[in-house]
């Protein structure tokens, strides 16, 4: 299947919102790591990270990476392009606290709170995606 | 294919179709962003109202027409929470015919010649510029900075032509220039080391005794990795709060802290010429009190000129700069001069009243508008006179004879523009 980064931020960030609004803790929050992840790589293809066509992913491993590791990657790609320089994250730990294998954890680990951070991490991404489409970066 | 130009009279035309229905909605931007391509950008709400249709109905038409300066229709609407988002990073002026609809114009560069800095209200700040080349702009702030000193004003001179520096030669010895320049604060201060080198890039010129006249230069005694540190000067910085500030805008606390610094009397700005981006940060972005036309009689200058008063007049913005603009006759020859002034001043007062001045209504008089009569001499299409004169003509040389070359010529032939000036100044001290 062809990958398509932001497809995938939009609809794991509305699943997300779905589960959220049903109290869903556990999987909403999985699903919004997923979303920050998708939409932070859609920007970093646009500040130049290569991409492998044929095996539908980043060409550097270092770049397929989950949300938790990708921000320090997003980092050097925006710092490397003179458009990036209007996309900064304004708070680059918010998900340092969240790990893909979560999604095997018991549902009483996830709380409000926790959720509350990381939607918050992935809205301040949105921002970023729209503001590119604003500025004709992405579709 | 659709042309640049072609795009905006197309989306209008589209748009006043569906007038009756868009007129319901609080605003609408037609989002022209960085490749010169369209989208329509309307408040999130709009998205589940009867209006929806009619925005896709729009979204259609402007793929048929527009074809490759558009998105296909199912991209081509963004919505936004709040028009203060939506209008982020863009320049706005009204789409001709719409009270509720702005065109979201947004540039990959920070000269968008319509960024107007509120005028400062401490010293003056004047800024020489031309849209061409080689009038003499560099000779007249060097002669006018010394003949204000003479007349015991303190006046700082900044070389902001940083891609083509040389104004500082004319006013300092190889030997008085400083450590730094402008370019070495605009890279330092992307480190936030800005401050550290403010008092080592600027000097004072030893041309009068015991007159001041603080120059700061382009690039430092020294000019290093010019071109290397040129290259990233144009950067913006994100501050610690999350707002990005561009780079005409760190020009601006720079001149800021200098004027802190050295409490000058005046402020005197030597521009790039040309519709060029740091012109742009020169001439709308620091909070000019006066910004000088250098004009040559000829078509290239008008041209040029008439190029940027219609952008301010389409965009709506006229109203904010013309009372700063005052038209200067460069180097005009010492052979008819009169008569080349006048002719001058009537190829200004076309340009002006065409592009800047108010219509004048039926039933009105002149006085009721901002509007001037051609032969008004005080009125800013009629130029101030700098005569050619052998003496000033080298910038090279200027700095040893500057010096020696009696106040009565200077006078002759910069008189104009150096009684401007004194007067500005003096503006600024009966104002408090």
């Amino acid at each position: 299947m062809e990958t398509d980064f932001l497809d995938a931020h939009e609809r794991h960030w509305e699943d997300g919102e779905l589960l959220f609004d049903n109290t869903r803790w556990a999987n909403a929050d999985h699903l919004y790591g997923i979303a920050a992840e998708c939409g932070l790589k859609s920007l970093m293809a646009v500040f130049g990270m290569p991409f492998d066509a044929a095996k539908g992913r980043p060409a550097d491993v270092a770049d397929c990476k989950h949300i938790d590791a990708i921000q320090r990657r997003y980092e050097s790609y925006r710092s490397g392009c003179p458009f990036g320089a209007g996309y900064a994250l304004p708070d680059s730990s918010v998900f340092d606290d969240w790990d893909v294998s979560q999604r095997y954890s018991h549902r009483s680990v996830f709380d409000r709170d926790r959720v509350d951070k990381h939607r918050g991490g992935t809205e301040a991404i949105r921002g970023l995606v729209q503001q590119a489409r604003r500025e004709g970066l992405l579709k | 294919m659709t042309a640049f130009d072609e795009t905006l009279p197309i989306i209008a035309e589209i748009l006043k179709r569906h007038k009756a229905d868009l007129s319901d909605m609080d605003w609408l931007l037609v989002n022209r962003d960085l490749k010169g391509k369209i989208r329509l950008i309307a408040p999130v709400e709009v998205s589940e109202s009867k209006l929806a249709p009619t925005l896709e109905e729009i979204a259609k038409e402007l793929e048929s027409r527009l074809g490759d300066r558009a998105y296909p229709a199912e991209y081509a609407i963004l919505y936004d929470e709040n028009r203060e988002d939506a209008c982020k990073g863009a320049s706005l002026f009204p789409l001709e015919g719409f009270d509720n609809i702005e065109v979201a114009d947004r540039l990959p560069v920070s000269g968008n010649w319509l960024s107007f800095a509120r005028e400062d209200s401490g010293a003056p700040l004047v800024v020489f510029f031309s849209v061409k080349g080689g009038v003499g702009r560099s000779t007249a702030i060097a002669a006018s900075a010394l003949s204000l000193a003479q007349k015991g004003k303190k006046v700082l001179v900044l070389d902001m032509d940083l891609a083509s520096p040389g104004l500082s030669s004319a006013l300092l010895p190889e030997n008085r220039r400083p450590e730094y320049g402008i370019v070495d604060w605009l890279i330092e201060d992307l480190v936030g080391n800005g401050n550290f080198i403010l008092d080592r890039m600027y000097a004072k010129s030893d041309i009068i005794r015991d007159e001041e006249v603080f120059v700061v230069p382009a690039h430092g005694r020294e000019p290093g990795e010019y071109v290397s540190k040129l290259g990233r000067a144009w950067m913006p910085v994100v501050r610690d709060d999350g707002a990005t500030e561009s780079w005409p805008q760190r020009l601006r606390r720079m001149v800021d802290e200098l004027k802190k610094a050295l409490d000058p009397e005046i402020v005197l700005i030597d521009s790039r010429s040309g519709i060029d981006d740091l012109a742009s940060a020169c001439v709308t972005d620091l909070g000019a009190r006066l910004i000088l036309l250098f004009a040559f009689d000829d078509e290239q200058t008008w041209t040029g000129c008439q190029i940027l008063f219609r952008h301010w007049r389409h965009a709506s913005v006229a109203r904010k700069i013309r009372e700063r603009l005052q038209l200067v006759a460069a180097m005009m020859p010492e052979t008819d001069t009169l008569e080349r002034l006048e002719e001058m001043r009537e190829a200004g007062y076309e340009l002006f009243a065409a592009e800047m001045y108010d219509a004048i209504p039926p039933g009105e008089m002149i006085e009721e508008r901002w509007n001037f009569e051609e032969s008004d001499e005080f009125a800013p299409h009629s130029p101030w006179l700098i005569r050619r004169h052998q003496g000033f003509t080298s910038l090279k040389t200027l700095r040893g004879r500057l010096s020696k070359i009696e106040e009565s010529t200077v006078a002759h032939v910069f008189g104009p523009l150096i009684q401007g000036l004194g007067e500005l100044i003096e503006e600024r001290d009966s104002d408090g």
